[in-house]
């Protein structure tokens, strides 16, 4: 899943390393427009339901924060 | 009693004498106290106003809260439910507590609609249907102090609850204190209740470092309202008083110096603010991170007002933008104009709401609604056309890091959000439309910059100098910020001869050249109306 993740997050934001970025919200790397598009994105291809609940910074922050949020979703 | 007045300066060192000499778990009522003292001199008995919507927002969290954890009393009772049943109690109660949440909201907006803005609805309403030919005669409707700011407090504490997020505050003396702490009711910053409660709630012991540099910071503040935008307002005044008298580069003045004073007087009063808090060793959240250093109008409202911006953010915007309905607008507007546009069309539609949400918040005026519209759109056109942004940069051959390139962007934003000023600053939209207008007429004639053009603007020659000094030194030291200096940290570490001469020359450029008198009383903060 993470790979197919990884995609997602390139096709939003080319300019980003996010193999490697831990820090995606703390430094404002991704902004507002980032985000829905990349929870919109996830939503329709992992089929869960990102609400507007889980938009932490913790969550977002790297994307093995993403994937973790998105299984925790899957599982529920 | 505003900031810039010796009764504000008696309260807040008193309260801070006080302060210390209560007892650490016991020092949060001396800030209720002062901060009801403030609010009653202010408001007198719309104080009762502020207080029962305290009642009300304390209410609200704790129902909200039960409602949200109803179902762990199902679960207790009943531990053989399956995992479905488990989720499906779980979200039966997560619903219960939206639909309390909503409610409370109402209710509590319901008060701020109708003293704020009854009034220009009804007006609105009447002109439409009467096809601008009846009278309105508008209520006469007085505003408890700060509500714009405290309203959305209450709101953010209270979805912070539904979303579980935050616990409900148990004391309601203590969230009453949040919603109305004197140094941040008049103007901001916006906080949080996870980020200022606790905060408040703790007892801070005395830190003599952390106590000088927030006096520091107000008397910044002071310098920024007293001796710019004070000063400044002067020739704003004039131009936008008789706007037919200016054209060309005076009117883009007149736009261009209300920047300079909304900047000088809101981020004046933020320091004011945040001085004032610190004293007390709480830290409030900054509304500015030099917002004239923004490369697009993006950026700039991340570095203006921030406060305001987070909380749209994470209340309208992100709200809105992952509601059903946007989402199935989404769905269909892919098939209509194709996927790529369809996709970004929730993300457009909510941020035009939100700039008008935005406009709107300041006053329940047209020209504030088409102030947030301006900026509104050039928003969602940065967020449109990046493509078009981009080939425009490879034609032209543009490096984007260069320094030539950055100072560009600077200046065009700085245009694009002063023009945006006349609709903020204009008696009407009619006027602002035509400034702008007036604006381009023969723009490239320079010569009223030299020929004492200026000096016919009620301020003279020696204030002139002072102001220009005075603007120079803030856009030297937001330089210094954005280069990440800590300003203040590097005097502390001054020997104290040079730190109390450092303080002394300003305290004395304050009484010197701030502006004031006999009887003057300095201007109102500009956000104290909003």
């Amino acid at each position: 899943m993470l790979e197919r993740l990884l995609e997602i997050l390139s096709e939003v934001r080319p300019d980003l390393d996010f193999e490697n970025e831990t820090r995606l919200i703390d430094d404002d790397l991704l902004d507002s427009f980032d985000i829905i598009s990349i929870v919109s994105e996830c939503n329709d291809v992992f089929d869960v339901e990102i609400s507007v609940d889980d938009l932490e910074p913790e969550n977002f922050n790297s994307a093995e924060a993403i994937a973790a949020l998105i299984e925790r979703l899957q599982e529920d | 009693m505003t900031f810039v007045s010796v009764p504000f300066l008696i309260l807040l060192l008193a309260a801070d004498l006080l302060y210390y000499l209560f007892p650490l778990r016991h020092r949060w009522l001396v800030l209720l106290a002062a901060s009801l003292v403030f609010y009653a001199v202010n408001s007198g008995l719309l104080t009762l106003v502020l207080v029962a919507t305290a009642a009300l927002v304390y209410a609200g969290g704790r129902m909200i809260h039960a409602r949200l954890f109803s179902y762990k009393t199902l679960l207790e009772q009943e531990p053989s439910l399956t995992k479905e049943e488990k989720k499906s109690a779980r979200d039966r109660s997560k619903k219960q507590a939206k639909q309390v949440l909503t409610l409370f909201v109402l209710v509590i907006l319901g008060i701020l609609l109708f003293l704020k803005y009854s009034n220009f609805f009804a007006g609105t309403a009447v002109s439409l249907f009467t096809g601008g030919k009846g009278v309105y005669s508008p209520m006469k409707l007085l505003l408890p102090l700060g509500i714009s700011f405290y309203t959305l407090q209450a709101i953010s504490y209270l979805v912070d609850i539904s979303r579980g997020k935050a616990d409900p505050e148990k004391d309601p003396l203590r969230l009453l204190l949040y919603l109305c702490f004197f140094p941040q009711i008049v103007q901001g910053p916006i906080p949080r209740y996870r980020d200022l409660g606790p905060q408040l709630a703790e007892g801070h012991p005395f830190d003599p470092d952390g106590f000088c540099r927030g006096l520091q910071l107000i008397l910044w503040g002071f310098m920024k309202k007293l001796i710019i935008a004070d000063r400044i307002a002067t020739p704003v005044s004039a131009i936008f008083s008789a706007p037919e008298n200016y054209s060309g580069v005076m009117a883009f003045l007149g736009a261009a110096f209300y920047g300079i004073q909304v900047y000088a007087d809101f981020s004046g009063g933020m320091d004011i603010a945040l001085g004032a808090a610190q004293t007390f060793g709480i830290t409030l959240t900054p509304n500015f991170t030099q917002p004239y250093f923004s490369t697009s109008v993006e950026d700039f409202w991340r570095r203006w007002h921030i406060t305001l911006g987070a909380w749209m953010k994470d209340y309208v915007f992100y709200p809105l933008s992952l509601s059903k309905a946007f989402g199935s607008l989404s769905q269909k507007a892919r098939k209509l104009v194709g996927p790529s546009l369809g996709k970004k069309l929730p993300s457009i539609l909510a941020m035009f709401i939100v700039y008008f949400l935005v406009g709107i918040w300041h006053g329940p005026q047209w020209t504030y609604i088409l102030y947030g519209i301006w900026n509104g759109i050039f928003i969602v056109g940065g967020l449109l056309l990046p493509d078009l942004y981009e080939k425009g940069r490879r034609l032209f051959r543009i490096d984007e890091d260069s320094a030539s390139w950055r100072v560009f962007r600077m200046i065009r934003t700085f245009w694009i959000i002063s023009v945006g000023r006349f609709f903020s600053r204009a008696k009407d939209t009619a006027t602002a439309f035509a400034m702008i207008g007036s604006m381009f007429h023969n723009w490239y004639d320079l010569s009223p910059l030299s020929n004492g053009a200026l000096l016919g603007l009620g301020l003279e020659g020696p204030d002139w100098i002072v102001l220009a000094v005075a603007v120079l030194v803030l856009l030297y030291t937001d330089n210094l910020h954005e280069k990440g200096v800590k300003i203040r940290e590097s005097i502390s570490r001054q020997p104290l001869i040079f730190r109390w001469l450092i303080y002394y020359i300003a305290i004395l450029l304050v009484l010197i050249f701030g502006i004031y008198g006999p009887g003057y009383v300095s201007g109102n903060f500009i956000y104290e109306q909003f």
